[in-house]
């Protein structure tokens, strides 16, 4: 507290002071669907790989109170759309499709800030920028791949997200982590499997809602044998993308009035 | 080739830090400036090409013509340009090589480069429209539209320096209050570097470089300067430090004013930037002589800039693919760090037996 009144003091000398803290307002009468958009066949996976689950208490309450919702989806590739036919199958524009019909009444605006190939640590920086500038009520936050990849160091990622994870819901705005990718490329390399770990404990020790993108891949690649990665075999193709979006708005819509905590000890990294 | 001087010193100095700073995870980031300041290395260097203005544009009393001063700085906007063109294909060509090579598709994607590979016709466009860039290889852009300003800030500095920084300061804080920024494209978003943002410690480079005008008063009066701005310096070491940022629900509207951002270069930044400036300048002739070596060698980097720019960019990526290839650790990236400082300073070398060869020919 007292570095951040001293960090404060440090930008005040300056420029004018026009101090207006931001009021949340909160109220629960949100739409509330009846249950989560249902899984196309193609993406089925046990729930338990799909997400751990955390309550999104701040984005239930935009939705209540303003009827709209602005959703700023950032990180690399998976975000942008690496592997999908056209960018209007990337996650996010899929995502927009799912969550407007489950949140009738609502209207969702999804703004893209994905940077193919990007560390955690630069889309740190940008997401600073970007929430100042687009005030979104969720951020969801695709990272973790590149960072294995790079070598960052687990110790150095983990700082990095932490901190972030922090002054978001410090900010009061939900902030959902989506995994890693899935490809059996990588599926032993040491490096990824330890950035993986740190993401999932993270998630855990923060309470935020944490998208299980390589396990449900991996679920769907391994027992359904339906082709998710593009020809590289290691970008998700269109149906790669459907299911990523179908995840990503079942946990957010599974998890928008969940109030409590609840423990995520029963699964495993 | 001119003497080592201050402006080629620290250009150098800053030029190496890039290096450093551009290969993530390397053990030695943690020493770089940007642990210590609120901003880092882009500040330096870009204030520095404003200092390196005023050659351009000439003192009061040889003055270059309005002409002279436009073509020459346009000119090197397009060579910045053929130089930004240049090192983005080496870094798909690299990009393309690691993953083609190593059976590693995740390679094609790094620093933005997976839409030049998914969708080539925009992105090609996008590459040359310089709407597209590469992360790590986004200066140079910011270079390219500095120079094409700069014509517009020499002409005002003519008239006053006071009015060429109160333009750009004007223009500075309509970007921050608006939040105006270039558009990048097909990937959609800004630019990481704004140049409406960036133009102002360009412009305070160029103003306090003049004989007379801000850079004579900060000159007259460094000594109580030094002192009445050594709190700002201290409290924005404690801040980097401690990894200290605002978030933006800290702050009050307009938020980019307040927040420590990179892409808009808030105040901030550029405050605690100037603030150590003022007590690096003049540090540079204080040197001891055992330091001559060292000097010499970052003033060469420095002469060169622009080269040596280009060659660290490229190392840099490579120095990342080796981290790929072959894991961190003090003992790689010392050896990485070492192979940046050799190659970068043969670089220089190379420009300047070059540039030396060329001269030696044209008087035969």
């Amino acid at each position: 507290m007292a570095r951040k009144v001293a960090g404060l003091l440090f930008a005040s000398l300056s420029f004018v002071a026009l101090a207006a803290p931001l009021a949340w307002a909160q109220d629960s009468a949100a739409p509330k669907p009846d249950e989560p958009p249902a899984l196309s066949a193609q993406c089925q996976a046990p729930a338990s790989d799909i997400a751990a689950p955390a309550p999104l208490p701040n984005f239930a309450a935009a939705l209540a109170s303003k009827k709209k919702a602005r959703i700023l989806a950032i990180g690399s590739s998976s975000t942008y759309g690496v592997g999908a036919t056209s960018r209007s199958r990337n996650y996010p524009t899929q995502l927009r499709e799912i969550l407007a019909k489950a949140l009738q009444g609502v209207d969702v605006e999804i703004i893209n800030r994905g940077i193919s190939g990007e560390v955690a640590a630069t889309t740190a920086e940008r997401l600073r920028t970007e929430v100042a500038l687009n005030r979104p009520d969720l951020v969801l936050w695709q990272l973790g791949t590149n960072d294995a990849l790079s070598r960052i160091p687990a110790e150095q990622f983990d700082a990095t997200v932490r901190s972030t994870v922090d002054w978001l819901k410090e900010d009061k705005i939900d902030v959902v982590l989506v995994g890693l990718q899935y490809t059996p490329k990588l599926a032993r390399d040491k490096n990824y499997e330890e950035i993986r770990d740190t993401l999932f404990k993270i998630a855990a020790d923060e309470g935020v809602l944490y998208i299980r993108r390589y396990d449900a891949m991996r679920f769907i690649a391994q027992a359904r044998a339906a082709p998710v990665l593009a020809q590289d075999e290691f970008h998700l193709n269109d149906l790669g993308y459907r299911c990523m979006a179908e995840h990503v708005a079942q946990a957010v819509i599974a998890n928008l009035f969940v109030r409590r905590f609840r423990p995520t000890s029963g699964f495993s990294p | 080739m001119r003497a080592p001087n201050e402006i080629d010193f620290w250009r150098g100095f800053a030029l190496l830090t890039i290096f450093i700073n551009h290969v993530p995870g390397i053990f030695y980031e943690r020493f770089t400036s940007r642990n210590f300041m609120l901003g880092d290395s882009a500040e330096m260097f870009v204030f520095l090409a404003g200092c390196s203005l005023r050659f351009v544009v000439g003192s009061n009393e040889r003055r270059a013509s309005v002409h002279d001063v436009t073509f020459r700085l346009l000119g090197r906007a397009v060579e910045i340009y053929a130089a930004q063109i240049l090192i983005t294909m080496f870094a798909l060509a690299i990009l393309a090589a690691a993953g083609h090579f190593l059976g590693q598709p995740a390679l094609l994607d790094w620093h933005n480069a997976g839409p030049v590979f998914q969708d080539p016709i925009e992105t090609h466009i996008g590459l040359v429209l310089l709407t597209h860039q590469l992360g790590y290889f986004n200066i140079l852009p910011l270079y390219v539209v500095l120079m094409c300003m700069a014509p517009l800030f020499a002409l005002l500095d003519r008239f006053s320096p006071w009015l060429a920084l109160g333009v750009s300061f004007a223009i500075w804080t309509f970007t921050l209050v608006t939040g105006l920024n270039l558009p990048t494209w097909p990937v959609e978003g800004t630019w990481f570097f704004n140049p409406l943002g960036w133009q102002f410690v360009f412009v305070c480079g160029f103003v306090l470089a003049r004989k007379d005008g801000p850079g004579a008063l900060v000159r007259r009066h460094r000594r109580w300067l030094r002192v009445a701005v050594t709190p700002i310096v201290i409290l924005g070491v404690v801040s980097a430090w401690n990894g200290f940022s605002p978030s933006p629900g800290d702050v009050p509207e307009p938020k980019l004013v307040f927040l420590f951002d990179k892409t808009y270069d808030s105040p901030a930044r550029v405050l605690q930037f100037l603030c150590v400036a003022l007590f690096l300048s003049g540090l540079w002739a204080r040197l001891p002589a055992w330091f001559e070596p060292i000097s010499e060698y970052f003033s060469r980097l420095g002469r060169n800039s622009l080269e040596v720019f280009c060659v660290c960019s490229v190392l840099s990526l490579c120095g990342q693919i080796a981290a790929y290839m072959y894991g961190g650790g003090i003992a790689k990236d010392t050896l990485v760090l070492s192979i940046g400082i050799v190659v970068m300073g043969l670089s220089a070398w190379l420009t300047e037996w070059r540039a030396r060869s060329r001269a030696s020919s044209s008087q035969v």
